[in-house]
């Protein structure tokens, strides 16, 4: 059978892949695109952000309605109808793969739907409905992504043992949810079951939720949660769990004491691993670290010449912002253009209620790597705004660096955050210092307003705190 | 608190731990010096940022530190000083010698605004605490990128030092103005310096057995500046003798009041007395060249280097303001630096901003040599030993004492009657020196 040949292959069509495949096929490069999934759009589109961010907007509406009857308006139980839930949510799935497949189309970039397999450095034999297909190519940009980490011990084949994607699906709501992994995927999944009406009991082994966030920003999620959720435990570990009809039995060692407790259904939200088993990389130069992520150099090559690999296979931040801008610098590698990855930031969110969203230097990382800094806040009990949106319990944090007053990193925890930190990679980015900020009209009453008053707290005239400079 | 590394010099990267003078517990003053560091400029104490009980020494002799790197942990006496070390902020030196990779040896690094100014293409290293690139947009760092620019290398003008499109323009417009009007300094910088020079290795034990050393960090530094010195200063040699039989008997005479005052009445003393006149009268040969601006940068101030003979290799520190002190406090400041030089104790800041230099080997009983010239100085005086030698005084021979004297001199800005005129001032100091400046006030 003849090979299909294609100047570049990109394997995998989530936000770095197709990113990847778009761009360089906008460069004028042969570009053919393999993808398993039916649906192109990746983890991030299928089983990640999307859904998730789909499901936690319409049960806000759940969360609001119970903090309204304060506000004086007084809303009814509401019903719930999932079948309905889930056939929109899939509808918003289906217009956005869409949309990336004409996309596709437009800029003829050839896609193939089978499961690839790298023969050697030069060919990818897929797998498809039709058979197998080989592909013969110049250079190839493994996008294949990572999948939710299921440990053995709490792979029972039993459903009720859900990771993100099947949690995703929301096949019922759960009497007792316990979600094991007090991360951003467990946080954030446990806020929707909690607003649908589950009883969410939140294990986490360390101790604080969100591992990574500055403790600061952490703990009005901490907060809310307590108050949403039925329990948060830290410190504590799932030993087995063993199916009980039909309910899930749960092993936890508390007080170094194992205890048996019983749930409806468990989400397992332990972290995630590259999808590159059964790949074929053995028969590539490709090499990978101790973790199992592939190893590359800053535009994104491998060890073996002839191929790339962008996004969450080669571990860190397991981001589509990051895959996408990844996509891009393997591309201007190929075509030989000067690119790295220099980015100073990637910004991060966490859907929770209230929002977490950093840029950046953290106030930890500086802490753990001997920087020194300043900090400047700005809490949102002082915010008309905030208090207008009843959301007065968030804070505004700019990390700067004394010498210079750069502002080396920002982070903003409360209602929107995710949409405020724009400003603040901007920026960071830009090299903006404080007095740019405090400098730059920001609109009144709004959020954003809050990012101006945290700089100007840093020269101790923030009009709506009194520093310490006032109070002397 | 921990006390890092902090910035030195401008292009001092880090060094190595010569020797660590306190003890874990021990008290601590405030600038109490409490480790010695080898760099490639020279050995230098550190000063403590702050008095209080050492609780913990982090590195070890012979250690190679960074800049940054957490050397040991005071624990504050009273006062809760922030933790940053006495990080000193990438000083807005330049140094006017624009052909020469940055890193200038301490000896020399000029100050002068004017070549501040006028040198874009200087020793400039942006340096961030925090350990951050240079603040720039990313489309300027894309602009960068796409050239192969060093955006550390490029001075911003906005705030927080942020380099914007015009500071960014303007950088590139010197390199390309040097490249132009200044091909030779292009040519130069292909010749490899002694350290990159690829050599075939040479089996030296094949004639019998050998020893090798490594070069410490100050010996590399020495020779890759003689190597830039050698092959980017158009160098005139111009040699003479100086009448010194009177100045002896002078010195022998006023030589004990010095003793007694706890110092020397060294020939040395007597020289930087008289370049420090003769230099302010022949300013070009304390001036600098600026190839970027195509300017000779006149000084004000007259700073002369001494080179000293250490352990550790050739030293030059710098004795500040020599037109503006009498004999005995040349001579007491020369003594203060010589014994420091010698000690190691010497700091950066001592070794930097010469304006000219001696070299005297008087002492060793040497004889007539050539110099070196230290970039971006223009000039620099050897000086042998002085002899009793036959001379003619008016039609009869004479025993007198003559000292061998080179002037060696950079023909780019120091014409040989330039030269010669400046030398015979220098002459006429040692053959005339006035009996009433050797007199203690």
């Amino acid at each position: 059978m003849e090979p299909i040949t294609t100047e570049i292959l990109v394997l995998g069509a989530g936000p770095g892949g197709y990113a990847a495949a778009f761009y360089a096929a906008d460069k004028g490069k042969q570009v053919t695109l393999v993808e398993q999934n039916p649906r192109l759009g990746g983890i991030c589109l299928n089983v990640g952000c999307i859904p998730s961010k789909a499901l936690l907007h319409a049960t806000e509406i759940l969360r609001e309605s119970k903090a309204s009857a304060a506000r004086g308006i007084v809303l009814g139980a509401p019903k719930i109808d999932l079948e309905q839930l889930r056939r929109w949510k899939t509808g918003i799935l289906d217009k956005l793969g869409q949309g990336i497949k004409t996309l596709a189309e437009h800029r003829k970039v050839q896609v193939i739907h089978g499961r690839g397999h790298f023969e050697d450095s030069q060919t990818l034999r897929v797998e498809t409905s039709k058979g197998q297909k080989f592909v013969r190519y110049e250079k190839a940009i493994i996008a294949v992504g990572s999948k939710p980490a299921l440990p053995n011990a709490f792979d029972l084949g039993n459903p009720r043992v859900m990771t993100s994607t099947g949690a995703l699906e929301i096949p019922d709501i759960p009497e007792n949810l316990l979600v094991v992994g007090g991360g951003y995927i467990g946080m954030e999944l446990g806020t929707v079951y909690a607003a649908l009406g589950s009883n969410v009991v939140v294990l986490e082994a360390l101790p604080a939720i969100l591992a990574g966030v500055d403790a600061d920003l952490a703990r009005p999620v901490m907060r809310a949660a307590q108050k949403a959720f039925k329990e948060i435990r830290l410190n504590t570990k799932v030993l087995k769990m063993a199916t009980a009809g039909k309910q899930i039995k749960v092993t936890i060692e508390m007080d170094k004491q194992p205890r048996d407790e019983i749930y409806d259904r468990v989400l397992v939200s332990v972290g995630r691993i590259p999808n590159l088993a059964d790949l074929g990389l053995e028969n590539t130069k490709v090499t990978k670290d101790d973790k199992g992520f592939i190893h590359c150099n800053s535009q994104q090559q491998t060890e073996d010449p002839n191929i790339y690999a962008i996004g969450d296979v080669n571990g860190g931040a397991l981001l589509a912002h990051r895959a996408t801008r990844e996509g891009r610098i393997a591309v201007e590698a190929i075509l030989g253009e000067p690119s790295a990855f220099e980015n100073i930031v990637i910004p991060a969110v966490v859907y929770t209620d209230p929002e977490v969203a950093w840029c950046g230097l953290t106030e930890a990382e500086a802490k753990e790597k001997n920087i020194g800094i300043k900090v400047a806040k700005f809490l949102w009990g002082a915010s008309g705004r905030a208090l207008t949106l009843d959301h007065p319990d968030g804070l505004t944090k700019l990390i700067i660096e004394p010498e210079t007053e750069r502002i080396l990193g920002v982070g903003v925890v409360g209602a929107g955050a995710g949409e405020l930190i724009s400003e603040g990679v901007l920026a960071v980015e830009m090299a903006a210092t404080a007095r740019d900020i405090a400098e730059s009209v920001h609109p009144h009453p709004t959020l954003s307003e809050t990012f101006m008053e945290a700089a100007e707290s840093f020269y101790g005239t923030a009009t709506h705190t009194l520093s310490r400079r006032n109070e002397s | 608190m921990d006390v890092k590394l902090p910035q030195l010099a401008e292009g001092v990267e880090g060094g190595t731990v010569v020797s660590i003078m306190v003890t874990e517990g021990q008290a601590i003053e405030k600038d109490q010096p409490f480790m010695e560091l080898e760099t490639q400029k020279a050995v230098g104490s550190i000063p403590a940022p702050s008095a209080g009980v050492v609780t913990k020494i982090h590195v070890k002799q012979g250690m190679e530190v960074n800049v940054g790197q957490t050397l040991i942990s005071i624990e504050a006496a009273a006062s809760d000083t922030p933790a940053a070390a006495p990080a000193v902020q990438a000083a807005p030196s330049a140094a006017a010698n624009p052909n020469q990779p940055p890193t200038p040896t301490g000896e020399q690094s000029h100050s002068s605004a004017q070549a501040q100014h006028a040198a874009p293409v200087d020793d400039f290293r942006y340096q961030s605490a925090s350990g951050m690139p240079p603040p720039a947009s990313p489309a300027i760092r894309k602009i960068a990128r796409d050239l192969d620019l060093d955006l550390t290398r490029v001075r911003g003008s906005e705030s927080g030092g942020r380099i914007n499109m015009a500071d960014l323009r303007a950088y590139v417009r010197k390199l390309q103005d040097l490249a132009v009007q200044n091909p030779a300094p292009a040519a130069s910088v292909a010749v490899p310096s002694s350290a990159s020079r690829p050599t075939e290795p040479i089996d030296f034990a094949k004639w019998g057995p050998i020893r090798r050393e490594k070069m410490s960090p100050l010996r590399r530094t020495v020779s890759r500046r003689m190597v830039e010195s050698w092959t980017t200063i158009p160098k005139i040699n111009q040699f003479a003798d100086a009448d010194i039989t009177a100045l002896l008997a002078l010195r022998k005479k006023h030589s004990p009041v010095y003793e007694k005052r706890d110092t020397h009445l060294t020939l040395t003393s007597f020289l930087l007395f008289i370049l420090g006149r003769a230099l302010k009268k022949h300013p070009r040969a304390n001036a600098s060249l600026d190839e970027a601006s195509l300017e000779i940068v006149y000084k004000d101030y007259c700073h002369i280097g001494v080179a000293v003979d250490s352990e550790g290799g050739l030293i030059v520190p710098v004795l500040r303001d020599a037109d503006k002190k009498n004999l005995f406090e040349l001579a007491v400041d020369l003594l203060a630096l010589t014994e420091k030089s010698r000690q190691r104790k010497i700091s950066i800041e001592e070794l930097q901003g010469g304006s000219f230099t001696i070299s005297n080997q008087g002492s060793l009983g040497g004889g007539y040599f050539t110099p070196i010239i230290y970039a971006p100085q223009v000039a620099i005086l050897g000086v042998g030993q002085g002899q009793a030698k036959p001379v003619a005084v008016d039609g009869k021979i004479a025993i007198r004492t003559i000292l061998p004297l080179c002037l060696a001199y950079d023909h780019r800005v120091l014409d040989g009657a330039d030269a010669v005129r400046f030398l015979k001032d220098i002459i006429a100091g040692l053959e005339a020196f006035a009996e009433a400046d050797i007199k203690l006030k």
